[in-house]
């Protein structure tokens, strides 16, 4: 059942992605003077360089024969050379820059999901109070808030005044001078710790639903594997010779995770405090506290785990949303990611770097979407079929 | 017999941006171990009010303004919500009116049955809990295996069975079922309610029966309360009253419902709006509507008379049999 | 006496009848002024309200008025003339802070920060509601005909707007704007299109598919009205409010997305809230340490650019409890 509907979604999911390449490339050429102007018209091309492209990508035949070969191409991640970067394959850029979009992005929306989620389901719990009006305001103001400006009030606040946090950047050169290390394989590290300690969160999840029954149990099963294989890791790290430089890493990571964090959790917010309000009207969460359960069990398993599905709804839409704030924040903290590159290949007229950031932007989009699709999966037993 | 359950002058309001509308006025009786009640009337009259407040499960904005609830020699008015959730479920289970959407959606309808179980007995295993639930599904007529299925994957019928075998789960004294065939078709609501009666009859549990539905009442309770407007108007055995109607109400109820067996007859309906319970009047909340008001009618709320041995009425005309079939003549 | 029946029966009532028009004018009235009693108890709403009025009167009313009398341009004295929006103050060192001559101060290009806020502001109004339109009218008409035809046309237009839905929408706008050179208008007309095949029919369609099982259209159906008519008499204004309510939220999505365009210097355009920030931004005036400084250069514009994309999303949550009878509170 449930592989059946996972298999469904891929397909739709793969379906989507080709006509969405396909709108890509299509808007691309009805610019007008195509491709081929801006290509001629790029000032850092040498007309060698230009008939070598040229001729590389068959910019001189028919249009839907281009369109074929340019589908070939994404999926085989044969997506040109750049003009800026000359002569770097395109793929080569975005697969160094692409893992730090994904770890940005995926840091502050787990994050953004459970702060919100939580405040949603107190905001709705304790309904009427100050706290509710005062959160719902802050909530609203940085939902609508210009996402520039709040950026910059962040590098104020933290960057300056504060003086906690760098302002900018990926790392700190004067750090990474005395090191031959190369930063993306620091970075990759990270990124393959972070993933390591997700997945044994996951299975001890999984095996405390399998292996008990009560719910203390199951509670200690899970934070207890999931704080040793923590603590397991950041001695891992303290101990190696990268530890320091992994560390300047994550500690240029925080003011952008904080700002996409910010600008997500607002909508989360909102919608489970929305979602919650209607639940608890439900009949269910009557029956449950007829069952003499404690308000909390009420409140957590009942009221709180039912409302949560309009949330993760919300969420893939958002994801649209949240993507272009991505972009804002990663340009605005100079994090060399997919954002940044979208943004600099567009101002330096980089066709084929920008059209390639783009459509990975895209699949990014939809593969997260599919993440989301396949959770919900797991969280409402009415969908599975 | 021991009573179970005693209302002594129970009075719950809501607090609304009209005013206070009084949900359960004055209301009183006393159930017996093993015996069962029906509470009869028109939707909006107080019932759910009535068993909502014997839960003690009420919204925001209605409070018990005075009045007893005993259970079990207990004041449950006077409890803090911690003890009283030792008492729901393991002393009163409830049969919701909504049956359909009385489970939760997301998880397993045996889980949420040993939900109930292992909140009262923790002592109970998770093995020793499936094992009651399987027993129980068996007693309501369900299928063992179907108690890992989730509620979307159970039919109306099905639903309500498992409701009623979680209601019995922790081996309550008394189970309030609040129209607990409302929604099922009438095949299907015959077959549970008969169910029903037979186990509460097994298991020598109370009952409170809530119905707008006089006939399927007389057929399952013992006694039987009509409500209006927050008020009982009249109390007897069902026999008693449904042969012989004492409150005009209660003739109007009787009358407005048709019955299988028995004569022809044409419908009456009860002229009139039900009543509006906001603001209510200080004379008898009836008398709009009743054939038989007279200025008395408007000047007091009467008082209980007993027109025959236990057969209690709040009505200054009371109805007799032979008056009745005068005016229907 | 039949013949005078009749007429005593006619006579009245044509003496009563109103011309369609006017009926219809009333009734419109009358549920404008029930709705109008809804929204006016949104807190949200009502604010979101009162920031737009005060834009709409800050930018069509104020800003001419300001124009033609303060800032006037005086060709006899080149020197001291001074464009506010355009021109160079000459008179102090540029950005000033605000004073009684500039009261938001100047921007690095010695322009007054206060008139370039009035200015842009009727062009903010303007790219909002025609983006808005331009959605709206695609997303109902989208919308109703695939709720009222179902079938093949449906289905495509649902799996498109599952495709725009998803559709990084800034990084998109910013590659095209960076290809083509994009105006106020071409940008409104892009933002429009896209976001008119959107989540918006989605959601008239599921509206739409309400309306179409009321016995109403049945009967209109049965009475030998024509598709076309039955759409447009019948459906579409009944997902109307919704239609108007979704409007508000893309005023919103557009404002914004102007907003970050220009703020990246991507839009071919003269002035706008964005530009304003970025011509500080790329003066070098917004780094770091300095912010603080100089922040007549971007909190003005940015706290105008978040209040107007605020305000109609207020409006829109304020809407909701109109056409959501479902969140209203008792």
């Amino acid at each position: 059942m449930m592989l059946k509907y996972i298999g469904n979604r891929i397909l739709q999911i793969a379906i989507l992605l080709v006509i969405y390449v396909a709108i890509v490339f299509f808007m691309l050429h009805a610019m007008p003077g195509g491709i081929k102007t801006l290509l001629i018209s790029n000032p850092k091309l040498t007309p060698q360089a230009q008939e070598a492209i040229i001729r590389a990508f068959g910019l001189n035949q028919p249009l839907w024969l281009q369109f074929v070969d340019y589908m070939k191409n994404v999926f085989t991640l044969n997506l040109g050379i750049s003009f800026s970067y000359y002569p770097t394959p395109v793929w080569n850029i975005i697969a160094e820059r692409l893992p730090r979009t994904v770890l940005l992005f995926t840091v502050a929306t787990l994050i953004a999901f459970f702060v919100g989620f939580a405040s949603g389901k107190s905001l709705a719990w304790n309904r009427g109070k100050t706290t509710e009006y005062v959160s719902t305001v802050v909530g609203i103001i940085t939902y609508t808030i210009f996402t520039p400006l709040l950026i910059f009030v962040m590098i104020w606040f933290f960057g300056s005044f504060l003086g906690i946090f760098p302002l900018n950047q990926f790392l700190n050169p004067d750090l990474w001078i005395h090191t031959r290390l190369n930063a993306q394989i620091v970075f990759l590290y990270i990124l393959m710790t972070m993933v390591i300690i997700g997945a044994v969160m996951m299975v001890s999840y999984l095996m405390a639903l399998r292996f008990s029954h009560k719910e203390s149990t199951k509670k200690m099963i899970f934070y207890v594997s999931t704080a040793i294989s923590i603590v397991f890791a950041l001695f891992l790290w303290v101990v190696s010779p990268i530890g320091i430089y992994g560390a300047d890493i994550l500690w240029h990571m925080v003011l952008p995770v904080m700002t996409v964090t910010i600008i997500s959790y607002a909508g989360n917010m909102l919608v489970m405090r929305d979602s919650m309000l209607e639940t608890i009207k439900e009949d269910f969460i009557t029956t449950a506290r007829a069952k003499g359960l404690p308000d909390k069990v009420v409140r957590d398993k009942h009221a709180a785990r039912t409302a949560m599905l309009p949330v993760v709804t919300n969420f893939v839409l958002s994801l649209g949303f949240v993507v272009s704030g991505g972009v804002i924040t990663e340009s605005l903290f100079s994090w060399p990611g997919m954002g940044m590159t979208l943004l600099d290949s567009t101002l330096a007229k980089d066709y084929p770097l920008a059209a390639g950031a783009l459509i990975f932007t895209g699949i990014f989009v939809l593969i997260a979407h599919l993440v989301v699709d396949i959770v919900y999966a797991f969280l409402d037993p009415r969908i599975r079929y | 017999m021991r009573p179970i359950l005693e209302l002594r002058n129970l009075k719950m309001y809501y607090d609304t941006q009209a005013g206070q509308v009084k949900a359960a006025d004055d209301v009183s009786f006393v159930l017996n171990e093993g015996e069962s009640i029906g509470l009869v009337g028109e939707s909006g009259c107080g019932k759910t009010s009535v068993s909502m407040s014997i839960m003690r499960l009420l919204p925001e904005n209605a409070r018990i303004i005075s009045g007893n609830i005993f259970f079990d020699g207990r004041d449950v008015v006077k409890l803090s919500n911690d003890e009283m959730n030792k008492i729901r479920w393991a002393g009163i289970a409830m049969i919701f009116q909504a049956a359909m959407n009385s489970l939760n959606p997301v998880y397993r309808v045996g889980d949420q049955i040993i939900e109930a179980i292992t909140a009262h007995e923790p002592n109970v295993t998770f093995e020793e809990a499936r094992q009651r639930v399987a027993s129980l599904y068996k007693l309501v007529g369900l299928d063992p295996e179907r108690m890992d299925n989730y509620p979307h994957e159970y039919s109306g019928g099905m639903k309500q069975r498992a409701i009623i075998a979680m209601s019995l789960a922790c081996n309550p004294k008394l189970i309030i079922a609040d129209e607990p065939t409302t929604a099922l078709d009438v095949i299907v609501q015959d077959t549970i309610l008969r169910e029903l009666e037979k186990i509460q009859r097994k298991l020598n549990m109370s009952m409170i029966y809530i119905s707008h539905d006089i006939a399927v009442i007389a057929e399952v309770a013992s006694r039987i309360a009509i409500m209006y407007a927050g008020k009982i108007v009249e109390m007897s055995d069902s026999v008693a009253i449904f042969k012989r109607p004492a409150h005009p109400y209660t003739v109007g109820l009787m009358s407005s419902f048709p019955s299988i067996r028995g004569e022809k007859k044409e419908l009456v309906t009860i002229p009139g709006e039900p009543p509006n319970l906001l603001n209510a009047p200080d004379h008898c909340r009836f008398v709009p509507r009743c054939p038989f008001a007279t200025d008395e009618c408007w000047k007091a709320v009467p008082s209980y008379t007993e027109i025959e041995s236990n057969h209690f009425v709040a009505c200054f005309h009371p109805q007799n049999l032979k008056k009745r079939v005068s005016i229907n003549a | 006496m039949m013949a005078n029946n009749a007429n005593m029966t006619v006579e009245p009532v044509e003496a009563k009848l109103e011309s369609p028009i006017s009926i219809r004018m009333k009734l419109m009235w009358r549920a404008f002024k029930e709705n109008w009693k809804i929204f006016s108890q949104s807190k949200i709403g009502m604010i979101g309200l009162y920031i737009v009025v005060i834009f709409a009167v800050a930018g069509f009313i104020v800003y001419p008025i300001l124009a033609n009398t303060v800032w006037k341009t005086t060709s006899l004295n080149a020197m001291v003339s001074y464009n506010p929006v355009t021109g160079y103050d000459f008179l102090q060192n540029n950005p000033a802070p605000p004073s009684w001559a500039h009261l938001l101060g100047t921007d690095p290009l010695g322009r007054d920060v206060l008139a370039q806020l009035l200015y842009s502001t009727p062009r903010e109004f303007m790219l909002g509601i025609v983006a808005a339109l331009i959605t709206v009218i695609i997303g109902t008409l989208i919308g109703t005909v695939a709720a009222y035809f179902g079938g093949t046309l449906d289905t495509f237009f649902m799996r498109l707007a599952d495709i725009v839905l998803l559709f990084p929408f800034i990084p998109f706008l910013i590659v095209i704007s960076g290809m083509m050179q994009v105006d106020l208008l071409t940008l409104a007309l892009i933002i429009g299109l896209l976001s008119g095949f959107g989540g918006i029919t989605i959601v008239l369609r599921s509206q739409g598919l309400i309306i179409k099982s009321r016995p109403f259209i049945e009967s209109a159906k049965v009475s030998g009205a024509s598709d076309a008519y039955i759409i447009v008499n019948h459906i579409i204004p009944n997902v109307m409010p919704l239609s108007f309510l979704y409007m508000m939220f893309n005023v919103t999505g557009a404002i914004f997305s102007e907003a970050v365009l220009s703020f990246f210097g991507l839009l071919n355009i003269k002035m706008s809230w964005g530009l304003m920030i970025y011509t500080a931004d790329t003066a070098g005036y917004i780094i770091g340490s300095n912010i603080w400084n100089y922040w007549w250069l971007w909190l003005p514009s940015g706290a105008s650019i978040t209040l107007l994309c605020g305000a109609f999303y207020f409006i829109g949550r304020g809407l909701d409890e109109v056409v959501n009878p479902r969140l209203r509170k008792r």
